[in-house]
């Protein structure tokens, strides 16, 4: 696909046309393949430990472009997804063969639940050339729907606001956001086809399913790279770093000698063993805002935090992390107590810490390090994905 | 074995002929089971454990475990597959109690994004995972039978 300059209709509806600090390569002397991530700083994305970017949307095969900050970026999750609130151009809607419109109903692991249409839409990432692919168009009035009343059988967020984003940058370890059992199984309650307010879950073939951007790139396709400074103990109020497209394909994302490569299993799992407890689906994921493990022996906070972890004193914990190849790491993690954390007012911490009954390394894992994530079925220098290294 | 699939037949017909699929669960009768093997289109496969037996409903991208105690009632229900189960009808009476619960935490500031564990007056329930594999279980801690922990159901 040829390249296309990132902003030619730029619409100040949503953001600044070039704003300072902005990810797209093609104005500064960014690299084309270096996405401009941040925590902190903005009315949107303000969620602690909230890692986000731009991107920009354009109407397929043509340049009339929109560039969208506050975009989530999610490692645990596939695909694009924005709002259609934020949206001022046309797209091109997905439909079922008898000429019906796709909806999907996507879930998180905190039970929240996003409703709307399928769109085709040409995504371009920092500096790269544009790509056509199926995005999420976040509606909750999609197809007669509202969001109490909707497939998704939840309460669907209903705007940026409630959100804390203008949409998602899924960049996880998969090419499509249900894969194939979502083409077999037409009762799959991801994808609806919409009579005018009725809507029933159908099987989607690949081509119609939301995707990650990335593996459609025509060469830093293979995964990406995260790359986030470290803060002091009591946090920042902001952080900035960067999502670099490609392993192996360019000057500036060659993993590094000595590296640990960690294959996950075909769910996208890897194996945390801590405390002596083994969870064995455990994930990594920059959308969870802390470390989420259980501990018996860390109080909670006291109300209304109580699902977080308040120690007196910062504890110093350690897990190790098991790939299904060879791959194999001691980590050493801190939780502090999350009261005085908040009480900052800081934006980024690398010490938020709750219960949960599994164990999910978010944020505050990547801060400090670099990780790469390599694609199922993508081959790298680091191997075939799906993968972890860091 | 026989007799149970023709006994599960005979549920799933008068099911049929019943109309409207009423998928069960939560504190429900065993033959809730089936109408949600019937509403899915899957198959099931029963196991017994001490105390209890686990219903197991399989179908492509979904395995959805039952577990009842031996009484007949359905005391928790896990998930596991590419999406998320209609919990309206996994969890039927509880639903209510649920999303309300869950619209006060998502209402909470600072809002954070984490897997879900949540506990409400009747139910414990708990969310994890990420794209293309998520998972997740809900029980009635009131009825789990006497030896069984929550750390049973997985």
């Amino acid at each position: 696909m040829a390249y296309r300059a990132v902003v030619i209709a730029c619409l100040w509806f949503v953001s600044a046309c070039g704003s300072s600090g902005g990810g797209n390569g093609s104005a500064g002397p960014q690299p084309p393949n270096v996405l401009t991530v941040t925590v902190g700083g903005s009315s949107v994305c303000r969620i602690v430990n909230q890692l986000c970017t731009q991107v920009t949307i354009c109407q397929p095969g043509t340049s009339t472009c929109q560039t969208i900050s506050d975009i989530l970026v999610d490692t645990g999750s596939i695909g694009v997804r924005i709002f259609g609130s934020v949206l001022s151009i046309p797209l091109q809607q997905e439909v079922e063969s008898p000429g019906h419109p796709i909806g999907e109903c996507v879930s998180f692991i905190d039970g929240s639940a996003l409703w709307g249409s399928v769109q085709l839409a040409d995504v371009v990432l920092a500096g790269e050339p544009a790509v056509t692919v199926p995005i999420h168009v976040i509606a909750p009035t999609f197809a007669g729907q509202s969001p109490s009343q909707n497939p998704c059988n939840s309460v669907v967020d209903s705007d940026p606001r409630t959100a804390g984003f203008n949409g998602i940058l899924g960049i996880g370890l998969f090419t499509h956001d249900c894969g194939i059992s979502c083409e077999i199984n037409d009762n799959n309650n991801l994808y609806f086809s919409c009579v005018a307010s009725t809507c029933g879950s159908i099987a989607a073939p690949l081509p119609t399913q939301v995707q990650n951007p990335v593996w459609l790139l025509p060469s830093d396709n293979n995964g990406v790279i995260l790359t986030l400074p470290n803060v002091p103990a009591m946090g920042a109020p902001v952080l900035s770093g960067s999502v670099i497209l490609g392993i192996g394909t360019a000057s500036n994302n060659s993993p590094p000698p000595g590296i640990s490569t960690f294959t996950t299993d075909q769910n996208g799992f890897l194996t945390t063993i801590y405390n002596g407890t083994t969870f064995a689906q455990s994930i990594i994921d920059t959308g969870s805002n802390g470390y989420f493990f259980p501990d018996s022996t860390l109080p909670l906070c006291p109300m209304p935090d109580q699902d977080f972890y308040c120690p007196s004193a910062a504890a110093d914990l350690s897990a190790a992390i098991f790939g299904v190849n060879a791959g194999r790491a001691t980590v050493p993690f801190q939780v502090a107590n999350t009261a005085n954390l908040l009480q900052t007012g800081n934006a980024v911490f690398n010490n938020l810490g709750g219960p949960s009954s599994s164990f999910d390394w978010g944020l505050p894992f990547f801060l400090g390090r670099v990780v790469f994530v390599g694609i199922e079925g993508q081959l790298s220098t680091l191997g075939t994905g799906p993968l972890y290294a860091f | 074995m026989g007799t149970w699939v023709q006994t599960m037949l005979v549920i799933m017909l008068i099911h049929l002929t019943a109309g409207t699929p009423v998928w069960a669960v939560l504190g429900q009768a065993k033959a809730s089971v089936e109408k949600d093997r019937a509403a899915m289109g899957g198959q099931v496969q029963s196991k017994l454990a001490p105390g209890y037996s686990v219903e197991t409903i399989t179908v492509v991208g979904m395995t959805i475990k039952e577990y009842v105690s031996l009484d007949g009632t359905v005391f928790a229900v896990t998930w596991k597959g590419t999406g998320v189960p209609n919990l309206r009808l996994l969890f039927d009476a509880y639903f209510d109690e649920y999303l309300d619960a869950l619209t006060e935490l998502q209402n909470k500031k600072p809002r954070l994004r984490r897997p879900l564990m949540l506990k409400t007056e009747n139910l414990v329930i708990e969310r994890s995972g990420h794209a293309r594999n998520m998972w997740g279980r809900a029980f009635i801690p009131s009825h789990l039978p006497a030896m069984v922990s929550p750390k049973d159901i997985q």
